[in-house]
C-alpha cells in the first residue's frame, strides 16, 4: 500500500486529466474545484462488510415501504408509530404523489447512506439520502486510477473490485424501465455533480440529457433528436430537485423541468429515479423513526443503530436537550450539505439561550444528537500522516433486489477540529475498499 | 447510441472548429513568432489583418502574452481553447472522457504556459495533446454520426484558415476533398453547392483575390448546424 501513497500526487494529476470536478457557488460565481484524493483508503473487512450489508438492506427496504405506505394507506400513521406532525408537515412530503405507485413499487432506487465508525469500531447512520444522493462516480473513478498507478496494492490486498458500479445502476434503471432508453438529466453544465452526471452518463451508455432535449407527448416522455427524430424514454435518472422537475405541477418558474412529465409519471409510461415526494422519508426528523419504521414494516430488530437522537417536539427529549445543550450538536432538519449543523459547545451563553428559545418554539425544526467519537482517519497532508474526521456514504440500489455496493464514497475534512466532511466545505475523498476477506 | 439531439451536434461540430482553430493556428503563430524574433517585430499585425481579429496590441510582447494567454480577450488561443473544452465538457458521454481528458490536458498545459519565455518551445505540449485528441477521437467516439460531425467542424474551419492565410491550392484542395468526404456522410444540413463555388474560387488565382470576402461567407455557409 506504501506504493500507492506514494503515488497519491500522480493519481491527484490523473484525476485532474478526468476533470473530476464539482461545483460550488461563491459569492454568485459559479468555481470549479478539483475534490481532494487521499490515497489512503478506508478499509472494511469482509465480515463487517456483511453485518453492514445486511443492515443497509434492511433499512433501505423499510425506506421503500415506508414511502410506499405514506403516498398509499398511511397505516404506520394510523397504527401512531410515527405523528404526523413528522410526515405531512415535512418539506419532503410532496401531495402531488399521493396515490402515485412507481413501477414495481420501488420509490428509493439509489440510496445514499451516511455513516460513521465509533472509536468502539461499531458503525452509526448519520443520516439517509433519498432524492439524488450523490458521489458515487469518485471513488468509482479514483479506483480505475489507483488501479493503474500501483497494481501491486490491488493484487496483494484482496479487494473487491468496485468497478461494478455502472453496471449495478445500469440494471437498477433497466428493471423499471417502462419501455424506451434511459436517459440520465442534468440541470446543466453548472450543476455542482455535473462531472458525475456525464460520467454516469458515459458509463452506463445512457443519454445525457438537459429539460431542453426531453419533451412529453401523449402522456409519454421523449427524447428530441436531431431533425424529426424522437426516441421514447423508459426510465429518467434525474439528476435534479422534485421541486424543479415540472413546471406545471410543483414550481411553475422552474427553467431546468420538463412540462407535463408527472402526467407521464403517474400513467405509468416512464419511470422517475428516485421517485418524486421521497425527500419526506430522509428529512432529518423522520430519521429518527426509522428503527421503528424496520420493527413496523419487517418485524426485525434494526441491524444498524442510528446515532443517539432527540426530537424537542417530545417533552421528555426536550427537557433533556435545553439540559444538555452544551454536549450535543443540533441539526436544521431543512438544510442539507453541512449546512444548519451546530455544535452546542461551540456556543457561547448569549447563542445558547437563542437557541434554546428556538428549540422551545420552534421544536419541530430541529433535531439533536449526541456528539459521537469518530474514529479519526488518516490522511497525508504534506509530508506526515494525521487524523482526521471522516464519514462514509454507502450506496444502496433497488432494483429486482436492494444490492449494496462494495465500496462507497469516504470524505474527510481537512480541517483538524471540523467534524464537517462535504465537499462543498472543503473536505476529500478516499476509496472505500472492501476485502474479500 | 442511436439518436443525437440537435444540440450535441452543435457541440460536435462547435468542438471541432475550435480545437482545430487551436491547432492550426498555433503552427501559423509558430511561423509569425520567428519571424518577430529578430525581422520584423511588427508582423503580429498581419497575422491579425489574415485572421480578421482587431489588433489591439502594443508591441510583440503585449501580443504573445495576451494573444496566447489571456482569457479576457476574445480573440486568444486560451479563450478558443476554452470554448473547444466548454463544447467538448457537455458531451463527456458522447465523446468518452478519454477524448475529453486531452482537452482538458491542452487547457491546463495552455495554462502553465503563461508567461514563459519561450512560448513555442511550452506550447508544443497543446499542439501534442490536440493531436492525441484527434487520434483518440477516431478510436474512442463509437456513434460514426457523431465522429462525421466532429471531422465536418475540423475540415470547414481548416479550410477556412488555409484560405486566409493564402495556403497553395493543393493544400486547399486536400482539404477540400476532406471535408466533402465528410459532409455527404453526415444528417447535417449541408449545402454542396456553397463549397463547390468555394473552392472554384480558390481554384482561380484572380477570382481568390477579388471574391476574398464571398468565398469565406460561402464556406460559412456550407454546413448548417
Amino acid at each position: 500500500m506504501n506504493e500507492l501513497i506514494e503515488r497519491a500526487e500522480t493519481i491527484n494529476q490523473l484525476l485532474a486529466r478526468y476533470g473530476v470536478k464539482f461545483g460550488i457557488y461563491k459569492n454568485n460565481t459559479f468555481h470549479e474545484q478539483l475534490f481532494p484524493f487521499d490515497a489512503i483508503p478506508r478499509v472494511i473487512t469482509k465480515a463487517e462488510f456483511e453485518v453492514m450489508e445486511k443492515g443497509l438492506v434492511q433499512r433501505v427496504d423499510a425506506l421503500n415501504q415506508f414511502l410506499k405506505d405514506i403516498y398509499g394507506k398511511k397505516q404506520i400513521v394510523k397504527d401512531g408509530v410515527i405523528p404526523e406532525e413528522f410526515v405531512f408537515s415535512s418539506s419532503g412530503y410532496l401531495p402531488e404523489c399521493e396515490g402515485i405507485l412507481p413501477p414495481k413499487g420501488i420509490y428509493s432506487h439509489i440510496s445514499g447512506i451516511d455513516l460513521v465508525q465509533a472509536k468502539d469500531k461499531s458503525w452509526y447512520i448519520l443520516e439517509d439520502n433519498l432524492r439524488i444522493p450523490s458521489g458515487a462516480s469518485y471513488p468509482l473513478i479514483a479506483r480505475e486510477l489507483c488501479r493503474r498507478a500501483s497494481p501491486a496494492t490491488f493484487r496483494n490486498n484482496g479487494v473487491i473490485d468496485n468497478r461494478n458500479y455502472a453496471a449495478l445502476l445500469k440494471e437498477t434503471m433497466e428493471h423499471v424501465n417502462c419501455g424506451g432508453i434511459c436517459v440520465i438529466m442534468t440541470p446543466g453544465r453548472y450543476n455542482a455533480a455535473y462531472f458525475e452526471h456525464s460520467y454516469l452518463a458515459e458509463r452506463t451508455n445512457s443519454v445525457l440529457a438537459t429539460c431542453s432535449d426531453l419533451f412529453v407527448e401523449n402522456n409519454c416522455l421523449y427524447y428530441k433528436g436531431y431533425g424529426q427524430k424522437k426516441q421514447k424514454v423508459g426510465a429518467l435518472y434525474r439528476r435534479i430537485s422534485d421541486e424543479y422537475l415540472d413546471p406545471c405541477t410543483f414550481l411553475p418558474e422552474s427553467l431546468i423541468g420538463i412540462p407535463n412529465l408527472m402526467s407521464a409519471y403517474r400513467a405509468g409510461n416512464v419511470s422517475v429515479i428516485n421517485a418524486p415526494g421521497n425527500g419526506v422519508a430522509d428529512d432529518k426528523g423522520i430519521y429518527y423513526f426509522v428503527p421503528k419504521m424496520i420493527e413496523y414494516y419487517l418485524k426485525e430488530e434494526p441491524i444498524l443503530k442510528n446515532a443517539p437522537t432527540y426530537l424537542p417536539f417530545y417533552e421528555k427529549d426536550r427537557s433533556y436537550v435545553l439540559e444538555n445543550l452544551e454536549k450535543l450538536v443540533i441539526k436544521d432538519v431543512s438544510e442539507a450539505g453541512g449546512y444548519g449543523v451546530v455544535f452546542g459547545r461551540d456556543l457561547d451563553k448569549e447563542q445558547l439561550e437563542r437557541m434554546r428559545g428556538l428549540l422551545i418554539t420552534q421544536s419541530r425544526r430541529f433535531i439533536a444528537q449526541e456528539v459521537i467519537d469518530f474514529l479519526d482517519l488518516e490522511i497525508v497532508e504534506g509530508y506526515e500522516r494525521v487524523e482526521r474526521k471522516a464519514d462514509l456514504r454507502a450506496f444502496v440500489l433497488t432494483g429486482e433486489k436492494t444490492r449494496v455496493w462494495a465500496s462507497g464514497l469516504t470524505r474527510f475534512s481537512r480541517n483538524p477540529d471540523s467534524f464537517v466532511v462535504n465537499s462543498s466545505q472543503g473536505g476529500g475523498f478516499k476509496d472505500t475498499w472492501v476485502l474479500s476477506h | 447510441m442511436g439518436t443525437i439531439s440537435l444540440e450535441k451536434m452543435n457541440h460536435l461540430f462547435w468542438l471541432g472548429r475550435y480545437a482545430e482553430r487551436v491547432y492550426t493556428t498555433l503552427r501559423m503563430f509558430d511561423w509569425y513568432y520567428d519571424v518577430m524574433i529578430d525581422k520584423n517585430p511588427m508582423e503580429y499585425q498581419e497575422y491579425c489583418r489574415r485572421l480578421a481579429i482587431p489588433d489591439i496590441y502594443t508591441d510583440v510582447e503585449n501580443f504573445t502574452q495576451s494573444y496566447l494567454f489571456d482569457g479576457n480577450n476574445a480573440d486568444s488561443m486560451y479563450a478558443n481553447l476554452m470554448r473547444a473544452f466548454d463544447n467538448a465538457v457537455v458531451i463527456r458521454e458522447e465523446v468518452s472522457s478519454e477524448v475529453l481528458s486531452y482537452i482538458q490536458m491542452s487547457l491546463d498545459a495552455l495554462k502553465l504556459s503563461a508567461g514563459c519565455a519561450a512560448p513555442v518551445l511550452e506550447l508544443q505540449k497543446v499542439t501534442d495533446y490536440l493531436l492525441a485528441f484527434w487520434g483518440c477521437a477516431d478510436d474512442y467516439v463509437e456513434n460514426e454520426e457523431s465522429r462525421n460531425v466532429l471531422k465536418c467542424g475540423k475540415y470547414l474551419e481548416r479550410l477556412d484558415l488555409y484560405f486566409r492565410f493564402d495556403y497553395p491550392t493543393a493544400m486547399l484542395e486536400k482539404e477540400y476533398s476532406k471535408l466533402k468526404n465528410r459532409m455527404c456522410r453526415v444528417k447535417l444540413v449541408c449545402y454542396d453547392e456553397k463549397l463547390e463555388e468555394f473552392i472554384q474560387i480558390v481554384r482561380n488565382p484572380e477570382a481568390r483575390k477579388k471574391k476574398y470576402t464571398e468565398a469565406l461567407e460561402l464556406l460559412g455557409e456550407a454546413v448548417e448546424v
